[in-house]
């Protein structure tokens, strides 16, 4: 379970997150929706202490990121990009990260096959292109098995398939007890994918509830979502 | 032309050029002043010939260093974008969109790269002498006509270091093999200088030529190079390094 | 479901280094760096003998000129350093790094410590690598050296450069890229630091200077620094530099 608790992010004058609560409950996909700069990305920095918050809480299982005594098994995180460096070899980025958690090699095989990157494993990452960048960033997430997803954005970049691919992939992980949180700018995707939804608007949170009851009174997720993030209610002007 | 101005545009939004302008100013004025500072000593007891016939134009040598910062990161910037965010844009593949003939693009960069080094050149030259002086008063070296060509050498000087860095930076695309190597070798004792220990054709390396337009009395030199050959020495190797770089740059993938 | 398991500190540790020593292995430049000071060590090492044997006013000592190109080699040592810190900056690896490790005090005395046990054999065999070549090469023409006095400046070799490295990469923490933290690290070690070595008797104090008195030692200099006291010195930087480091590394949004 995740629970973000007033928090507050400031950087310089500019107030990036002011005091927003919610939380991703075990057993269901959470969905995290805003537009561009709403403060998304770095409610998930900070929730994975890659950010420091200036006021408030972000914490998983009851305890900030940085506490937890094995960071892969309970929470994987992908965030943009694959977070590799370009010239090592995919399968060498998974060593070292199973290295630091004292993993066999056996599970990097185990995930490079899970995300389909097993052929393509002794390339450098630099080769890889945008969605080979994703799967390797998912395959590095999936490697302590973890109670917790955190997914940004999982498929921008992917294709048809590597879509259809972590929609169930997502809704496994959920059947079985644990905890996804994910964010996406494809409406129309998260729709089928999430049960709960939450909409953050500059730095606040604007929506927190069921897919149901974000929706409802207007229709569709996307509609919801326009008339909750912008003043005219997302109608085009003529 | 617009690629040219498009280029220097690019190059005064690195912050590793402000920082190679910097240096480029500071270093040989700092070093220049505490030198003069120390003659000033020796002149006051009595040693008149503490002036030296290279005074300044040494000291100008090291800020080279400058001119060579700004070769590398002109060409490096564009391959290699390292930052917390991933992706890490090249953004030559944008400059290759904008520009399509690459011969242009190469051109207009070291154009834009010989252009600030000049300039970079020139102030550190007056900033330099100013400093001498400043602190040394009526014993600082006169700079009469003979000193013109010197100090068009010292100009020369630098923006050649800076294209022949630029150069090499086109062949390796990172930046941090030819910036190692030439500061390195701009330093007291460069591994040029050491090699001609060793055989008097080193005497004809770019920088060991080069320095010929400028200084005047080079210790325990063997061979006498004439200020204009060295230059035109220099020019040939610079030439032909620009004239591979080309070469490679427009068959090579971006 | 994975359960919180707890897992001891030392056994932490432990994956961390083992973590950190992979990265290293499977980064190109790494061993790229590594094998070119190696190679470039015996060219020069080699160069100086040769200009040695050529030296009449003096017996050419083994140990003196097989060690004399060091201070250049250093350069490749400098670059590893900032080479291992920055290329977490690229690709977006440090968040990488900061999921799996998060303890940020932990994983970078792991990193630092995984780079040790890769420089210090790799310093080892390129210094013992030239004293060989020159040894040989010179063959009796050398001036006698006794063994323990030469395993004693291997070491000190050896050490000199492993701290030099350790330097550079807390320059790298602290300027995450590549070309700005090279630009500041050579340029201190390579100009700044010979030039305030020539103007001011407190310079012995100084990374670099101190450093050298761990192996290449100045019998004729009363007030330069023992081999110890100068290991001491750099050893206190080398410190002083990690803390700094570690400080920024700890608050920093990455």
């Amino acid at each position: 379970m995740l629970t973000i608790h007033r928090l507050v992010k400031r950087r310089g004058s500019r107030t990036i997150l002011s005091g927003i609560s919610f939380q991703a409950r075990s057993g269901r996909v959470t969905g995290f929706l805003g537009p561009n700069g709403a403060g998304k990305s770095s409610t998930l920095r900070i929730l994975l202490g890659l950010d420091s918050a200036t006021s408030g809480e972000a914490l998983i299982n009851g305890v900030p990121y940085a506490r937890l005594r094995n960071p892969l098994a309970t929470v994987g995180a992908l965030l943009d990009g694959s977070g590799a460096h370009r010239a090592r070899t995919g399968r060498a980025h998974l060593n070292w990260i199973a290295r630091s958690a004292g993993l066999p090699r056996s599970r990097v095989d185990e995930v490079l096959a899970i995300v389909g990157l097993t052929d393509a494993a002794s390339q450098r990452v630099g080769s890889y292109s945008l969605g080979m960048g994703r799967r390797l960033g998912l395959a590095a997430a999936l490697l302590g098995d973890p109670e917790v997803l955190i997914l940004d954005e999982p498929v921008n970049g992917l294709d048809p398939e590597g879509i259809r691919w972590i929609r169930t992939l997502v809704r496994e992980r959920a059947a079985t007890g644990r905890t996804v949180l994910l964010s996406s700018h494809l409406m129309g995707e998260l729709a089928e994918t999430v049960d709960d939804v939450i909409v953050i608007n500059q730095g606040r949170i604007v929506a927190d509830g069921t897919l149901a009851e974000v929706i409802d009174g207007h229709g569709t997720l996307e509609n919801a979502f326009f008339a909750l993030t912008t003043p005219n209610g997302g109608r085009v002007a003529q | 032309m617009r690629a040219i101005t498009a280029e220097l545009s690019k190059l005064f939004s690195l912050l590793s050029v402000w920082v190679a302008l910097a240096i480029g100013m500071i270093v040989p004025t700092a070093i220049a002043a505490l030198n003069s500072v120390s003659t000033r000593k020796e002149i006051a007891l009595g040693d008149h010939t503490a002036v030296g016939i290279d005074m300044g134009y040494q000291e100008l040598a090291f800020g080279v260093i400058g001119a060579i910062i700004i070769g590398v990161v002109a060409i490096s910037h564009e391959y290699f974008a390292e930052s917390g965010e991933s992706g890490g844009g090249r953004q030559i593949t944008t400059s290759l969109i904008a520009i399509p003939s690459r011969l242009r693009f190469l051109f207009a960069k070291a154009t834009a790269v010989a252009m600030v080094s000049a300039v970079l050149a020139s102030a550190a030259a007056i900033a330099t002498m100013a400093a001498i002086r400043i602190v040394l008063g009526e014993h600082a070296p006169e700079i009469g006509s003979e000193d013109v060509p010197r100090l068009a050498g010292i100009v020369c000087y630098w923006v050649l270091t800076a294209l022949l860095a630029f150069g090499i930076t086109v062949l390796t695309r990172h930046g941090i093999v030819p910036l190692a190597i030439l500061i390195v070798n701009t330093s007291v004792v460069t591994v040029t200088y050491l090699l001609t220990r060793l055989t008097s054709l080193a005497y004809y390396f770019p920088d060991m030529a080069g320095i010929r337009m400028f200084i005047r009395n080079l210790e325990d030199s063997t061979v006498e190079i004439a200020p204009l050959v060295g230059g035109l020495v220099m020019t040939a190797w610079v030439a032909a390094l620009l004239i591979i770089a080309a070469i490679v740059f427009c068959r090579r993938d971006a | 479901m994975s359960a919180e398991v707890a897992r001891p500190h030392s056994r932490e540790f432990v994956q961390a280094l083992a973590a950190e020593l992979s990265k290293l292995w499977s980064l190109p430049a790494v061993w790229l760096t590594l094998g070119g000071s190696l190679i470039l060590n015996l060219v020069l090492a080699a160069a100086f003998v040769s200009a040695g044997l050529q030296d009449l006013t003096g017996t050419p000592n083994a140990l003196d000129i097989g060690l004399a190109s060091i201070s250049y080699i250093q350069a490749g040592y400098i670059v590893l350093g900032i080479v291992a810190s920055c290329s977490e900056y690229t690709g977006g690896q440090i968040r990488t790094t900061l999921t799996a490790m998060p303890r940020r005090s932990l994983q970078l005395i792991a990193a630092h410590l995984a780079l040790m046990i890769v420089v210090v054999p790799a310093a080892l065999i390129t210094a013992t690598s030239g004293v060989l070549l020159a040894a040989i090469a010179l063959g009796d023409a050398s001036a006698p050296v006794e063994l323990g006095s030469t395993v004693g400046i291997l070491a000190g070799v050896t050490g000199y450069l492993g701290l030099t490295t350790l330097i550079s990469a807390s320059f790298g923490v602290l300027l995450r890229r590549t070309l700005p933290a090279a630009i500041v690290v050579l340029g201190y070690y390579f100009i700044a630091g010979p030039l305030l070595r020539e103007q001011t008797a407190h310079a012995k104090y100084l990374p670099d200077t101190a450093g050298l008195a761990m192996w290449f030692p100045q019998p004729g200099d009363a007030s330069a620094l023992s081999p110890v006291h100068g290991a001491t010195v750099l050893v206190a930087w080398t410190l002083g530099a990690f803390v700094v480091a570690l400080a920024v590394y700890r608050k920093r949004d990455t």
